[in-house]
């Protein structure tokens, strides 16, 4: 009896969230009509996460070049590191660490700001002013976020396999070749990683910002609500990552 | 006296409206005349501001309607209703500012969404509502920096910014010191005079509201319990009204609110359980 009520529950919540993806899509054109307010967000939501996305990009690429040294080098084969953390990169760590990166920075600071804007009235305040606050308020917000993600994701791996992360450490601490390390990743990688790296991101994108701003426009209007939105924008954002990405894996790397 | 046969802009019939099984109106009647200031008022928790979000088509009623200006708000599409919000206005209590715009931008929101107006003018306009509620100085400050009481005079500016044809004042002199609470009063009433608006004024600060309205309704247990002219209500003999008017805890309204367990079965409970 229970559990009915539970899945009853849940159905519920999943067509209501349904719904509103629907109607986030279908105000998207009214987004794309207010690019100053989209800029606005890409550059807020950008800034939130930029600097742990990159940090944590450095240190991926930087344990993936340390593990995939010690396995490579009984091998002898030390010089494909590059494409080892490449592949790591690029098809798995890139997209799945920057989203829960994602959710746990931007996604819940969305989820937040939406739900107190709920509390205070100020989204009932706009439906007053004959403003549609789906419009106004959320698919500016969820465009930016759609554009924010894939960006964040290749700020990512450029840091991990580039920059900072893997080249710093394969190359410059354990010496392995820096001609080989490029050339490896170069006929190593091919275009459709990269592709379907950037589908993964874009896919996580909607579910992140999607959740997020589900949460926090459904929050209960009161400080309890907004801390509730809050913390299951992280939660379920996590776990819909982890799914999805088993999910286009299976289906994309056969 | 009841203001009929005259031109009435918002007419509310039979309303009945429940928050679960808290029945908030039970069947209420409730005319505002063009042109004039109404007051409503009522015991806190009665339902003023669920008056308000009614008449806005927030909120739908489970019987009765509500018309405004002869169309009837619960039946209208999103975009009829949305065009019949243009010619509403609304102080929400606690003003509802929007805490990324700043004062001027929160004024100037209306205008940008539905004006069409130049720049120019829009700076024109919102400097003079401002003006008007004599916050044209905090025109840069945000949200945040400014008091609550403050907050509701934006709010205010803002609510009259698209000069509608009904503005909703929900408790529009709270927070306010003697001078602004003075300066506000003459303003909901000379704006009234001189841009033809209707006001509806929810308030507790029963003298000084009927000293500024044509009309006026008391409200509670969701009935209406008196309406007429300022001196009517003033003069009522109805012990729930005067109750109400003198402030009185104890009388036929209560003052807490409802519950089917009595206090001393409340307070003994812990122990007896
Ligand atoms: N969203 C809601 N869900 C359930 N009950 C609500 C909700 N909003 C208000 N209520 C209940 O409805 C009643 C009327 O609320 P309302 O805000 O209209 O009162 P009010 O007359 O404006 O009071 P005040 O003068 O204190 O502002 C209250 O008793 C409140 O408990
Ligand atoms: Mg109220």
């Amino acid at each position: 009896m229970k559990l009915v009520g539970i899945v009853s529950e849940f159905l519920r919540g999943l067509g209501e969230a349904t719904l509103f993806l629907f109607t986030m899509i279908a105000a998207l054109p009214a987004a794309l009509l207010r690019p100053r307010l989209v800029v606005q967000q890409i550059y807020s939501i950008g800034m939130l996460s930029l600097i742990i996305v990159a940090i944590s990009g450095s240190f991926i690429g930087a344990v993936l070049a340390l593990q995939g040294y010690r396995t490579l080098a009984q091998f002898g084969a030390s010089s494909a590191l590059g494409v080892v953390v490449a592949f790591g990169v690029i098809r798995e760590l890139g997209p799945v660490v920057t989203a829960l990166l994602f959710a746990g920075r931007a996604g819940s600071s969305l989820a937040a700001e939406i739900g107190l804007m709920k509390a205070t009235d100020q989204l009932s305040g706009m439906e007053m002013m004959a403003v549609d606050p789906i419009k106004r308020v959320i698919a500016p917000r969820f465009l930016a976020g759609l554009i924010a993600m894939p960006l964040l994701a290749s700020i990512f791996s450029l840091m991990a396999i580039g920059v900072a992360g893997g080249h710093l450490v394969g190359v410059v601490m354990l010496g392995v070749d820096d001609g080989s390390y490029w050339s490896q990743i170069h006929s190593g990688l091919h275009p459709h990683d990269i592709i379907e790296s950037l589908i993964k991101s874009m896919v996580f994108g909607v579910a992140v910002n999607w959740i997020a701003l589900y949460q926090g426009y459904h929050a209960a209007p009161n400080s309890e609500g907004v801390a509730r939105a809050t913390t299951s924008t992280v939660v379920v954002s996590s776990l819909v990552v982890l799914a999805l990405d088993f999910i286009l894996t299976a289906f994309m790397f056969r | 006296m009841t203001p009929t046969g005259q031109d009435i802009l918002v007419r509310v019939r039979d309303l009945r409206f429940a928050f679960g099984p808290r029945v908030i109106y039970d069947g209420v009647d409730i005319d505002i005349p063009r042109g004039k200031v109404t007051a409503i008022m009522g015991p806190s928790g009665t339902g003023k501001t669920t008056l308000l979000r009614l008449i806005g088509g927030q909120w739908r009623p489970q019987a009765g309607s509500v018309q405004f200006d002869g169309a009837d708000v619960h039946k209208q599409s999103r975009a009829q209703l949305f065009e019949m919000r243009k010619r509403m206005g609304m102080l929400f209590q606690n003003g509802a500012l929007l805490t990324d715009l700043t004062v001027f931008e929160n004024v100037a929101f209306p205008l940008r969404e539905h004006s069409g107006l130049p720049e120019s003018m829009i700076r024109d306009v919102v400097l003079m509502k401002l003006e008007a509620v004599g916050l044209r100085g905090a025109a840069a400050l945000y949200p945040e920096q400014i008091s609550g009481g403050m907050a509701r005079r934006v709010a205010l500016a803002r609510a009259v910014a698209l000069e509608p044809a009904l503005v909703m004042y929900d408790e529009p002199f709270t927070g306010q010191d003697p001078i602004s609470m003075g300066v506000l009063m003459r303003l909901v009433r000379t704006l009234n005079e001189a841009l033809g608006l209707t006001s509806i004024l929810v308030s507790h600060d029963v003298e000084e509201v009927l000293s500024i309205s044509d009309y006026a309704y008391v409200v509670a247990g969701g009935k209406v319990l008196e309406r007429g002219t300022p001196e009517a209500i003033r003069t009522s003999q109805s012990p729930m009204v005067r109750q109400f008017l003198d402030g009185k805890p104890d009388g036929p309204v209560a003052f807490n609110y409802k519950t089917s367990r009595d206090y001393a079965t409340d307070l003994l409970g812990g122990a007896a359980a």
